[in-house]
């Protein structure tokens, strides 16, 4: 696969904050490095946009400084694109506390057929949590040469999948990933996000991860032996059912009923090799081993 | 009187003779047809204490009310006799064409007696009966046998049901076949072979009437609407053969003669790899919508092979075969000399592990070892022909093992000499039950007890004397089910099957047939077939599990096994469901509430 860049916009004003933002305190370092550490998990090639003069912490990341200071994103995002390595790149801002690497991925994967990949969050487009190919570089410098510092100018131009809000609650249900701070509310709204977050890692007991196997019918609809599914804790069989729908969409009908999660007539589910699941209000539980398969056994 | 003939046909080999005789209708009310009818016939026309190979012992056709409606899955005929395998009853189904034809034939059921002085077969066109010579067929396959007879009778619409040459040789396992079908449990093909009958052409003229055509298609409409939904998916999507790889995950598909309940080459086998790597086409039987065969094609053989569940795990895991192609040439070398595939299956198993214990003296050890794919088809040729080592197996695993010893026995998957079907009992303890009280041996048709165990209403892992009522419930719902006759796979198409089957059963023979008389009609069925076992011998130990499934225990799923105290308890709760005495003898009073006149 071409390398693919993270590109993170930090040389805004900060005005309304009234302090600069990629050095306010989150998750006990300064926001830049948390959020830099998040794409470099992801990306092999990450470059940070800052302003001339912005003073930055020291990171192991392609660093560009604005030629001319404050061209809004339209100008972070040109720069970005001439460092980057890639031919692909994600890009976002340096308060974008909430990344979700799942909705991030999902945006990759959709470039393969346009220029650009931006999610719709609210009606709004999220320009900087967007996917740009770099092909899309002249267009913008040429939109900033005409002033035109909003990147939604470009997806008129170019080919773009938006990518709608339904789609996006998939990956992040609350739209964490669009969360901004430009207010000192903003900032100690993300701060408790933060501690939410963490507290709710911290009890591992408030996730359960089982496997599902699949037999018959379903293993030829979907031409999938099994998958891993990961619930909240106490999760039920209906919603086990509706998560593996979401994943196996070819099941829903033909053994999952469309209209509510359950199985259809005519099949079953056990679990770990013994017991036969006889409600879907039965609870899931962490490391179970689920079997769907024809509840005829006649042979 | 409608859908029925209220006639039999009876045909005496050794005198050449055939008759039309009148059967009562109150006795086709009280067992309607196909397997009950001819329990019914049976007991009438066979002497007690038979030798099931000699001339007297009856071979009796019986068709059914449903036969020729047009009711899906309907298509279907039971043969009736005494077992050379188990001593006791024999009722087997098969399907289609030949099931239709025999209806039409105008009579219910087709009783043969006697003996020919040399191979012949019987043509029955309408009211004629001809006894031909048959020299010309001897040891060809049913199959060969279908298509020499239609052509020497220029008679493309004749059907015909044959045996191979396992038939001939009266090995105890042989199979009656028409059109690719098998009536396959308990050596129906031998009694059929000691008469030197080779095969039965038949063609009709008549058309059973109904009494209430429109209901009928009313119902024919509603059934067929139901045949095609998610209930019968499985069969519809897959075939039987789905079951393979669901059987090895809960850990009850018996492998290496039931030594395992699980196989490691599982995936290699499943109903899904052959779906994905051999399959031809899908079929079905005459009048059926479901159409569960599944023709598959393989290296080895020619043309197309048919396999389901039972011929898949018989000569795959339970022999320690992992190779499809090995399968399907066995199954299809079954099918040319027309032999039972599981009770093969369960025979060489037996044998692959007698030889591995080295018991096998040297004329017997034919180097039978298990995963040995050659060593099965070898050995399928030798039991076919009867031919060195093959004659001692093609007495059974229980009579190839008395006669070996050396507590061989206690590894014979049999019950009354039935060889096991592919579920393990250890870990199914109703259908446990189901097979340790079956009349007919080890089977998993007469009565569905294994629905209990996978329903998930009942722990399946223990047994206990509250199974007793679900076995009997249903063995008698099968009973109805296999003389009406509806082919099993449609039965969760029913939501209430005795009120609908019952109303099938008024609108077709305009009886006033009621739920509870059908439901009380399903024991009467399966009382009488006990009742036949009981005067062929039966003794209490014949209820009974083979050794091994009560020794041996399994380490899959959790360490399972089935203690005899266990099995104890489950016979007596089901002595006690049955209102039989304590040891499963019926008594005078239930066989009068019955209306059996013993």
């Amino acid at each position: 696969m071409a390398t693919r860049s993270a590109i993170i916009l930090a040389g805004g004003k900060s005005s309304r904050m009234g302090t600069p933002k990629a050095l306010l305190p989150f998750d006990g370092q300064p926001l830049i490095v948390h959020v830099a550490g998040m794409l470099q998990r992801m990306f092999d090639d990450v470059v940070i946009v800052a302003a001339p003069e912005q003073e930055l912490p020291s990171l192991p990341v392609t660093l560009v400084r604005d030629e001319v200071a404050y061209q809004g994103p339209v100008g972070g995002i040109c720069y970005g694109l001439s460092a980057a390595r890639g031919e692909i790149a994600f890009v976002t801002s340096c308060d974008s506390a909430f990344l979700n690497g799942r909705l991030i991925a999902h945006l990759l994967e959709q470039i393969d057929a346009c220029d650009v990949v931006v999610p719709r969050w609210q009606d709004r487009f999220q320009p900087l949590h967007a996917v740009y190919r770099r092909s899309v570089l002249p267009l913008l410098e040429q939109q900033l040469a005409r002033g035109e510092l909003r990147p939604i100018f470009l997806f008129d131009k170019v080919r773009t999948c938006t990518i709608a809000e339904e789609e996006i609650r998939r990956f992040d249900p609350d739209g964490s990933s669009f969360f901004n701070m430009n207010t000192p509310e903003d900032y100690a709204e993300a701060l408790r996000r933060w501690r939410r977050l963490n507290d709710e890692k911290a009890r591992p007991t408030e996730r359960i991860s089982c496997t599902v196997e699949l037999f018959g019918v379903a293993r030829l609809v979907t031409k999938t032996h099994g998958i891993s599914l990961e619930l909240p804790r106490d999760s039920t069989y209906a919603q086990l059912f509706a998560a593996l729908a979401e994943r196996l969409p070819a099941l829903v009908g033909r053994v999952i009923t469309a209209d509510r999660p359950r199985l259809v007539e005519g099949y079953a589910c056990n679990v770990n090799g013994r017991e036969f699941v006889r409600s879907p209000e039965t609870k899931v539980n962490d490391g179970d081993d689920i079997a769907i398969l024809s509840a005829d056994a006649g042979g | 009187m409608h859908a029925c003939f209220a006639r039999l046909l009876h045909i005496d080999l050794t005198s050449g003779k055939s008759e039309f005789r009148p059967i009562e209708e109150s006795r086709l009310r009280s067992y309607l047809g196909g397997i009950g009818l001819g329990v019914s016939l049976l007991w009438e026309h066979a002497p007690a204490g038979i030798d099931p190979l000699s001339p007297a012992n009856p071979l009796i056709f019986a068709s059914a009310p449903l036969a020729g409606s047009g009711l899906t899955t309907t298509a279907k005929y039971a043969v009736v006799t005494k077992s050379p395998l188990t001593g006791f009853i024999a009722d087997s189904l098969s399907s289609s064409h030949f099931a239709l034809e025999l209806k039409r034939l105008g009579i219910d059921a087709l009783v043969i007696t006697g003996r020919a002085a040399g191979p012949v077969y019987i043509v029955v066109r309408d009211q004629n009966v001809e006894v031909r010579r048959a020299d010309h067929l001897r040891a060809k396959s049913a199959t060969e046998t279908e298509s020499l007879i239609r052509t020497e009778l220029e008679s493309p619409a004749i059907r015909i049901a044959a045996i191979g040459l396992a038939g001939e040789k009266l090995v105890r396992f042989a199979t009656i076949s028409n059109e690719g079908r098998h009536a396959g449990r308990g050596g129906i093909g031998a009694v059929m072979g000691s008469k030197h009958l080779k095969a039965i052409a038949i063609a009709g003229g008549r058309d059973a009437d109904v009494a209430d055509p429109a209901r009928v298609d009313a119902i024919a409409g509603s059934l067929r609407q139901r045949s095609l939904g998610s209930l019968t998916d499985k069969y519809r999507s897959i075939g039987t053969v789905a079951n393979l790889s669901v059987f090895n995950h809960l850990g009850v598909l018996p492998t290496r003669n039931f030594q395992q309940a699980t196989f490691e080459d599982a995936a290699a086998l499943s109903g899904e790899t052959l779906t994905n790597n051999n399959f031809s086409r899908r079929h079905g039987c005459a009048c059926c919508t479901i159409r569960c065969e599944r023709l598959f094609t393989s290296r080895g053989i020619e043309g197309e092979q048919r396999l389901e569940y039972e011929t898949l795990f018989a000569l795959g895991p339970l022999c320690g075969i992992n190779d499809p192609d090995t399968v399907l040439q066995a199954a299809a070398l079954c099918d040319r000399y027309g032999l039972d595939t599981i009770s093969t299956g369960g025979t060489i198993a037996w044998a692959m592990e007698t030889a591995g214990r080295g018991l096998l003296a040297g004329g017997q050890d034919i180097g039978l070892r298990f995963g040995d794919g050659d060593g099965v088809l070898n050995a399928i040729h030798a039991i076919g022909a009867r031919d060195g080592a093959g004659d001692l197996l093609a007495e059974g695993s229980r009579r190839a093992s008395a006669q070996v010893g050396a507590n061989s026995s206690d590894w014979a998957m049999h019950v009354k000499g039935l060889e096991l079907p592919g579920y393990d009992p250890r870990s199914l303890k109703t259908m446990a039950l189901g097979l340790a009280v079956s009349p007919r041996g080890a089977c998993h048709n007469r009565s569905g007890a294994y629905e209990a165990d996978f329903s998930g209403e009942v722990d399946r892992f223990h047994g206990d004397a509250g199974r007793g009522p679900l076995v009997a419930a249903s063995e008698d719902y099968a009973a109805v089910l296999d003389s009406l006759i509806v082919c099993k796979f449609l039965r969760k198409c029913f939501s209430d099957f005795y009120s609908e089957a019952a109303e099938i059963l008024c609108a077709v023979t305009g009886w006033d047939y009621t739920p509870d008389e059908l439901r009380r009609t399903g024991e009467r069925i399966h009382t009488l077939k006990k009742l036949f076992n009981i005067r062929e011998r039966w003794q209490p130990q014949d209820d009974w599990l083979p050794e091994r499934l009560l020794t041996d225990r399994l380490g899959t799923k959790g360490d399972v096994g089935l203690s005899p105290e266990e099995l104890r308890e489950m016979i007596r709760g089901y002595y006690r469901a049955r209102e039989w005495d304590e040891a499963g003898y019926v008594p005078a009073g239930k066989l009068r509430e019955l209306g059996i006149t013993a």
